[in-house]
């Protein structure tokens, strides 16, 4: 496996006075599942567009594949399938002519187009579907088409924007598990996401943050970097609850999660007595209270918040 | 160049222009339509314009004349006027849309052979019906004083016959045509095909509101491939109403069409390149379809109205229009579709502008080629 097979240095884009990407320095392996995760107008999708050669770079250097992109990003572009965030298919195409238009733009020989078709067809669930109108097709199915239209070539590098938004919870499963197909195939993957149970599937998470990657490791590695012990507690009233547990020694932070409010503490053992008595005292009932392990949600809550706080 | 590419992009567009209605109205029906209501609306002529008369000369000729003047359909006699202020007052309400003043010497200049003292007051916020009514009195008038000078003729010993082949001459001079003007049909082509057009600019525009443009910039696929695949299309599509529209032009409306046809079929593809080019820097430069329509209707629509010599001479516009009339494709094209149709001229005496046609061609995909960008934002 080659070290370095994407390497970004200073890469900065900016759009009028607005910065997108502020001097970003990321290095990406070959056959990494690498997860882009940060919340709305991060900078996800113009890093992505970046790295698809949509964008022209104005500052910093990407090199990708071989490719020197700042120099010329034409040439990536048979390397890559990219995949953007809205649907951006042809409707009017069935998901057959879809395929062939797309196996054509990327010089798919039309025996090797025949070969291809019905494996993707099937890997994509569609094959029932190969004559539907795109246009016609359920929100799931259009987006397992448009990776099918990115697949074709058989890119070593894939770049997909957001492809489970707005796809139901059946169809997201669906769509991780035909990624993690192509992982273990060897392809590269970035793929960006605000679903935190998304980036857990990742073998490398990169968390963007107002156009700066502010931390990039595995996920064990980044729920690690928390810095302290989960305590959850649900009760009848989390508004109160809150109100009380806030201040206590120990606690560094309370996320809420509908009922329940997760709280970070320094030790688990030494405050969990502490929280229960403060709330008996306010007669507030305790329906549940144990220390959990921190998922990608929470650390990603607790990083996103110690960076805010020191600004 | 890959032609793969070329021929892949062509296709989709075809399907896309066969399956969804809105294109293909736009191409194939709208220009058909839209002709046939211009041919009807344009074509409709100016009858029962309103004059009134102030007869200062009050004699039999006089009389003869009016009752002559106001003979057929064109025009009618609202009023006999009694003064200058009545006319003035019939003008202002719009009673009227036009005036003739009878000279106190009208009878007496006309026997004398001088002339005849008439005054023609028009309404000019009206040039059209204005223009109309000083044409007919004018050819009225002329015809009048042609009927008294063969009887003074006459009367002075001349034999009739002798004069025979000059009368007939002039008679014929002055026989108005009242034919709707069906000679626009070849004109108005030039015009309706600009629809096609339309559709370029927009196809352009929609690639951007579906987000497929963004799919489709990254592919490998060249910028010249991109936008010769989305020309070439609507090219075939205009080049079937170049042959829909002379059909019905000779079927419906009797215009001659004496021209030949496959060189027609030539030049109009030609005219289509060029015209579609100007279409699609419209599309290069607007990201939404519907600035891509306004912005057609402004570049393409009006200026093919009132600059490619159709309706209004070419000779007659001010300088900077006549310049900017030598870049619409519709004026190049105006001159060979009325070469064609009528006289029936061929390539050989059309050639230049054909030429013309192609450099404007080439230098729009050339602007178009140039500001189109793979890239976003």
């Amino acid at each position: 496996m080659e070290k370095e097979f994407i390497k970004i240095t200073d890469l900065t884009r900016k759009f009028k006075d607005n910065v997108a990407l502020d001097s970003i320095n990321l290095t990406i392996q070959e056959g990494e599942l690498f997860g882009l995760v940060g919340p709305d107008g991060a900078g996800k999708t113009t890093l992505l567009r970046t790295l698809a050669g949509l964008l022209r770079i104005t500052g910093g250097e990407v090199r990708e594949a071989g490719c020197e992109l700042h120099k010329n990003s034409e040439s990536i572009k048979p390397k890559i399938g990219y995949m953007a965030q809205e649907f951006s298919l042809y409707g009017k195409l069935s998901v057959l002519e879809n395929l062939q238009f797309f196996g054509e733009m990327y010089d798919v020989s039309p025996s090797l187009q025949k070969e291809r078709i019905p494996g993707l067809l099937a890997f994509a669930q569609l094959t029932e579907f190969t004559d539907r109108r795109a246009a016609k097709l359920s929100g799931g199915m259009k987006k397992k088409l448009a990776l099918a239209c990115t697949l074709l070539h058989q890119p070593p590098i894939l770049l997909l924007d957001e492809p489970t938004t707005g796809v139901d919870p059946v169809s997201r499963r669906e769509f991780w598990n035909i990624l993690n197909d192509l992982h273990l195939q060897g392809t590269t993957i970035i793929v960006s996401t605000p679903y935190m149970d998304e980036a857990d599937r990742c073998s490398q998470v990169g968390l963007i943050y107002q156009g700066k990657i502010v931390e990039c490791d595995s996920p064990e590695n980044i729920r690690q970097k928390v810095g302290g012990e989960f305590i959850k507690v649900v009760t009848h009233d989390w508004q109160k609850a809150r109100e009380i547990i806030q201040p206590l020694k120990g606690v560094l932070e309370v996320q809420t999660y509908g009922e329940a409010l997760h709280i970070l503490v320094d030790s688990a053992n030494k405050r969990i007595g502490q929280i229960q008595k403060s709330l008996h005292k306010a007669k507030l009932d305790i329906l549940e209270i144990r220390v959990i392990k921190p998922r990608m949600e929470e650390a990603f809550i607790s990083l996103i918040r110690k960076i805010d706080q020191t600004k | 160049m890959s032609f793969r590419h070329l021929w892949a992009v062509i296709r989709k567009e075809l399907q896309h222009i066969l399956r969804d209605r809105g294109t293909f109205i736009l191409v194939l029906v709208t220009p058909t339509l839209v002709l046939l209501l211009m041919t009807y609306s344009l074509a409709v002529k100016i009858q029962h314009v309103p004059i009134a008369l102030l007869d200062y000369d009050q004699s039999a000729t006089s009389r003869e004349f009016i009752h002559q003047i106001t003979a057929g359909d064109d025009l009618d006699l609202y009023q006999n006027a009694v003064s200058m202020s009545e006319i003035e007052d019939l003008l202002i309400k719009g009673k009227i849309k036009a005036a003739i003043i009878i000279g106190p010497k009208f009878s007496e200049d006309l026997l004398a052979m001088r002339g005849l003292s008439l005054q023609i007051i028009i309404d000019g916020t009206e040039p059209e019906t204005g223009g109309f009514a000083v044409d007919h009195i004018g050819w009225r008038a002329e015809a009048f004083a042609n009927d008294i000078l063969a009887d003074q003729i006459l009367v002075n010993g001349i034999s009739l016959d002798s004069l025979e082949p000059i009368d007939l001459r002039i008679r014929s001079w002055y026989n108005p045509s009242l034919e709707p003007r069906v000679d626009i049909v070849p004109g108005l082509l030039s015009i309706v095909l600009g629809f096609p057009a339309f559709s370029v600019a927009l196809t352009l525009a929609r690639e951007h509101e579906h987000s497929t443009m963004e799919q489709l910039l990254a592919t490998p696929v060249r910028r010249i491939e991109l936008l010769l695949g989305k020309m070439i299309p609507y090219i075939l599509a205009g080049l079937v109403n170049v042959i829909v529209i002379p059909v019905i032009a000779m079927a419906w409306f009797n215009v001659p069409f004496n021209g030949n046809f496959l060189e027609f079929l030539l030049l109009s593809a030609i005219f289509l390149f060029a015209e579609l080019s100007m279409g699609m820097v419209i599309g290069v430069f607007m990201k939404s379809q519907s600035a891509a329509l306004a912005l057609s209707f402004l570049v393409v629509l009006f200026p093919g109205f009132f600059l490619t010599g159709i309706f209004f001479p070419i000779a007659s516009l001010p300088e900077m229009a006549r310049m900017e009339s030598m870049f619409l494709p519709g004026t190049h094209y105006a001159i060979i579709t009325r070469g064609v149709f009528l006289p029936g001229i061929g390539i050989d005496a059309l050639w230049p502008y054909a030429i013309m046609l192609i450099v404007l061609g080439l230098a729009f995909t050339g602007i178009a080629a140039l500001f189109f960008k793979k890239k976003l934002a």
